[in-house]
């Protein structure tokens, strides 16, 4: 695939609070690319730098080879979803949808096919008419999505496109979005908050905080082998837990020796002090005294498809966050186990730019 | 961004040709004696003792009907907030009604109602009752000032307490409070916003008219507001009336301030 | 019981109100100059009013110098907006702290002063220095009802508006215009009547031989008041009463629209 959008050492600050400290990013042809991370972390203002709503205090923006920093926004490739969708009130749909056409000096007839094209694309046949207003949530960020991609934009940016909805037309909507981008066979990048977004619909999730990018990759790298404390807890529940190396591919938590997968050639030798995050459904229940460590459940939640448990370990008083399908009672004693590969071993921070990364929330 | 500062610059002129030098001007004869010399004389002409007397009856009288028009407002407010949807909007309708009207004339009927030859006079000379002399009297003043700004007090109470959340008076009841506390506790502070805006809004012209004053009161009681008109249009005085001006604008500043402290306050004060 | 004791309070509220102006309104009909006794139907006060040459020319002055002062205050006042809204937090503070000045300041003051500007920058007062005057106290009521219509709301639509490829100006017309438009509206509505009302003002700032309604009216109560200035009462009393019905009918239709 080839790059798209290149982002170079970005820098950027509003009234001396540096908002983004240095972003390199990088958006191939044709991907789906997630900017996640907590609000003010300098995703939405790296997206407006992106669509020329800001300009970079340093650092280059490059379009398909070719620095469009300097170009306004209504010069660019590319078109915005906006957050709370921004639809002109004073509008029909029909004319918001024409509005990017109509500037450009289209044909009527080519406005009214691509009006009608686009409506049908978001599921909205014959809304042309209708005002804003009398539109629900849902509708008025299909129109918003209908809007933008009628100027055949070789990117999408979408500005947390579904926040404004209720859960269950947010899980529509990211099925729907996926579908679209097919169909459309364009690039997004696309912005959130909340993790689930970012891992059932990226290609790539790019996870930021404080000004700067924490960790790139697939959603299931960085799910599954988050760099940092931060990562680990921003997506999806887990135990972060301070460690350290005791031997080759073993880590010491709490004072129990565990054997994982990583050593001196991941970066982790021997002495070294680390973090280390488990997932809580990759914490398996024994029989007492059979696992690797003991406990006592303290309290337990049904949540839905598993039960989630708080257990208080024997060794060290730590509580640990378990998932499991089976039922269990509080105060029964377990004894626990965590395979090798389920042991996810992370650096501490060290340098300045690093202790950004401490988990803040 | 939409804007360009630039935009601004006709605005900032008129600013500075309309409000700015025109104030200074004021403070500028305002400490000038008729040589040009800096003085303070115009200033303590107020202590003169029939500036004093004019001051001492326009605060008095501005303060009077101020409270008036309070207690006619608020309830009146109070049963336009009760009263039903459709009948609300005619009510509001029927008091902005006269605030249209050229306040000359509606202060004009006045005259015509209250004069020696007038329509009341009449009237009890019709039944065989002797002739009151109604006008040229401080009380005349005040039925006039209450009449011309009390809309101006009803509006902004209305529409602070129309604002108020039915089920904050509810809670109120629930929690077990009596309707004069729930008013006392909940309504009246609540309320607060609308009452400085309506005082401000009536007191500050009762306190600097001169037209009322000239057209009820017959030219023979002197306001303040009359004392510096007279300074500027017969007189021909504008240091005087200069200096009279800054020390009135003292008052209003000072009351003001004082409203805006209960305003903060939020009325704790009021009860 | 708690609600007829409402009614009678109201009643007697609009007793106070309107029985001043219906007897102007009736005396206006009076055959005879007296204030206290009927005499008979007649209009001839209204004819004496519509003859009078002096009342004919305030009329235009006030309804000329409305319109240009409203005209003159919506375009500075929206344009005082847009440019307040690229300045520093300060700097727009301090500008609205004055514009706040002739809203919040005694008229009697604010007439004065402006007299003082007149005569101090030897600005000959009659027609312009009225209008001028005038647009001076019309602007802080166009400021205040644009200014709430351009938020971050009406920065979103631009920018929406510049992603779909439309210039600057472009936005502007088609999106930041309409949505500033009803503020703009109410804006020139507010400095016309202010304008139209305004008697403490125009009576600082005019010279000798230039009337407005108001200071004609004034200057002949002083005189003694004539019955062509209760036909006079009426007439402004029945416009207002239609503009205002007018209005309201209008906006009872727009809410039933938009409902």
């Amino acid at each position: 695939m080839s790059e798209l959008i290149r982002l170079e050492h970005i820098v950027k600050s509003f009234d001396d609070t540096v908002v983004l400290n240095g972003i390199d990013l990088s958006v191939a042809e044709n991907e789906f690319v997630t900017l996640l991370g907590p609000s003010g972390c300098g995703k939405t203002t790296t997206l407006r730098i992106i669509g020329g709503f800001e300009k970079p205090d340093e650092g280059r923006v490059y379009f398909d080879g070719k620095d469009i920093t300097d170009l306004p926004a209504n010069q660019r490739h590319l078109n915005t979803v906006f957050q709370n969708y921004a639809l002109f009130p004073h509008m029909s749909v029909g004319e918001n949808i024409a509005f990017g056409l109509r500037v450009k000096n289209k044909s009527e007839q080519y406005i009214k096919d691509k009006i009608k094209y686009a409506l049908k694309l978001v599921n909205l046949d014959g809304f042309e008419n209708r005002k804003i207003d009398q539109m629900s949530g849902g509708q008025q960020q299909r129109i918003a999505m209908a809007r933008a991609i009628v100027n055949e934009p070789r990117v999408l940016l979408l500005d947390e496109p579904l926040g404004a909805l209720d859960l269950k037309l947010r899980q529509e909507m990211q099925y729907e979005l996926v579908r679209l981008k097919k169909e459309l066979g364009i690039t997004f990048l696309y912005i959130t908050h909340d993790q689930e977004e970012a891992l059932t619909m990226s290609d790539k999730v790019v996870v930021m905080n404080e000004g700067y990018i924490q960790q790139e990759g697939t959603p299931e790298q960085i799910y599954d082998e988050p760099v940092n404390a931060f990562v680990a807890d921003f997506i999806g529940d887990s135990n972060i837990l301070p460690g350290q190396m005791v031997d080759e591919k073993v880590v010491r938590i709490n004072g129990i020796d565990y054997p994982c997968i990583d050593g001196t050639e991941q970066g982790f030798p021997p002495r070294r002090k680390v973090d280390v995050v488990i997932r809580p459904e990759d914490i398996d229940i024994m029989p007492y005294g059979q696992g690797q460590f003991n406990g006592t459940i303290i309290s337990k939640l049904f949540i839905g498809v598993h039960y989630e448990m708080l257990v208080q370990s024997e060794n060290g008083k730590v509580e640990w966050l378990l998932q499991n399908y089976d039922q269990h009672e509080v105060g029964e004693k377990i004894g626990m186990k965590v395979d090798p590969e389920n042991i996810q071993i992370m650096h501490k921070p060290k340098s300045e730019a690093e202790s950004a990364m401490e988990i803040d929330i | 961004m939409i804007a360009k500062k630039r935009f601004a610059a006709p605005f900032i002129v008129w600013i500075i040709a309309g409000t700015v030098i025109p104030l200074a001007s004021i403070a500028y004869y305002g400490f000038s004696s008729r040589d040009g010399g800096f003085t303070f004389s115009n200033i303590t002409a107020m202590f003169q003792h029939d500036h004093m007397q004019a001051l001492g009856l326009s605060l008095l009288l501005a303060v009077i009907s101020t409270i008036i028009c309070l207690l006619l407002a608020f309830p009146m407010a109070m049963v336009l907030r009760d009263s039903k949807y459709g009948k609300q909007g005619f009510l509001i309708f029927v008091i902005i009604l006269p605030m249209w009207m050229n306040f000359l004339l509606r202060t004009m009927a006045w005259q015509v109602l209250l004069e020696r030859q007038g329509v009341i006079n009449g009237l009890l000379a019709a039944v065989g009752l002797p002739r009151q002399e109604m006008m040229n009297t401080p009380g005349a003043i005040v039925l006039g000032m209450v009449y011309d700004f009390l809309p101006f007090m009803i509006l902004p109470i209305y529409n602070t307490v129309s604002k108020i959340d039915n089920h904050l008076i509810e809670a109120a009841y629930d929690l077990g409070a009596s309707k004069a506390m729930t008013f006392a506790k909940v309504v009246l502070p609540l309320s607060v916003p609308g009452i400085v805006s309506g005082i401000t809004m009536v007191f500050i012209p009762a306190l600097t008219t001169f037209v009322i004053s000239n057209m009820l009161g017959g030219g023979k009681i002197n306001l303040i507001g009359n004392i510096i008109e007279q300074e500027f249009t017969v007189n021909s005085n504008w240091y005087l009336g200069s200096g009279l001006s800054l020390v009135m604008m003292v008052f209003i500043i000072l009351s003001m301030v004082l409203l805006q402290k209960f305003d903060k306050t939020g009325g704790a004060n009021l009860i | 019981m708690k609600k007829t004791l409402g009614n009678i309070y109201v009643l007697i509220i609009l007793l106070f109100l309107y029985m001043p102006i219906l007897t102007l309104i009736v005396l206006s009909f009076n055959d005879a100059k007296s204030m206290s006794v009927w005499t008979g139907f007649s209009l001839h006060w209204y004819q004496e009013l519509f003859q009078s040459r002096l009342m004919m020319g305030a009329v235009v002055n006030t309804f000329s110098i409305a319109i240009l002062a409203a005209l003159i205050a919506t375009v500075i006042g929206t344009m005082g907006v847009l440019g307040m809204a690229a300045m520093k937090q300060r700097q727009e503070n301090v500008l609205m702290g004055l514009n706040n000045i002739p809203m919040l300041n005694a008229d009697i003051v604010t007439g004065i002063a402006l007299m003082l500007f007149f005569l101090m920058v030897r600005w000959p007062r009659g027609y312009m220095s009225i209008l001028f005057a005038h647009t001076v106290f019309c602007i802080p009521y166009v400021i205040l009802s644009v200014k709430p219509r351009l938020n971050k709301n009406t920065d979103k639509l631009f920018e929406a508006a510049l992603d779909l490829g439309a210039s600057e100006r472009y936005a502007f017309r088609k999106i930041v215009l309409p949505e500033l438009r009803p503020g703009i509206m109410s804006g020139f509505l507010l400095s016309f009547t202010m304008s139209v009302d305004d008697f403490i003002i125009t009576y600082f700032t005019r010279g000798a031989g230039i009337n407005t309604i108001s200071t004609l009216i004034y200057s002949e109560v002083k005189i003694g008041i004539r019955p062509s200035l209760f036909a006079l009462s009426t007439i402004v009393f029945v416009v207002a009463l239609v503009v205002l019905i007018t209005v309201n009918l209008r906006q009872s239709r727009q809410d039933r629209a938009a409902a």
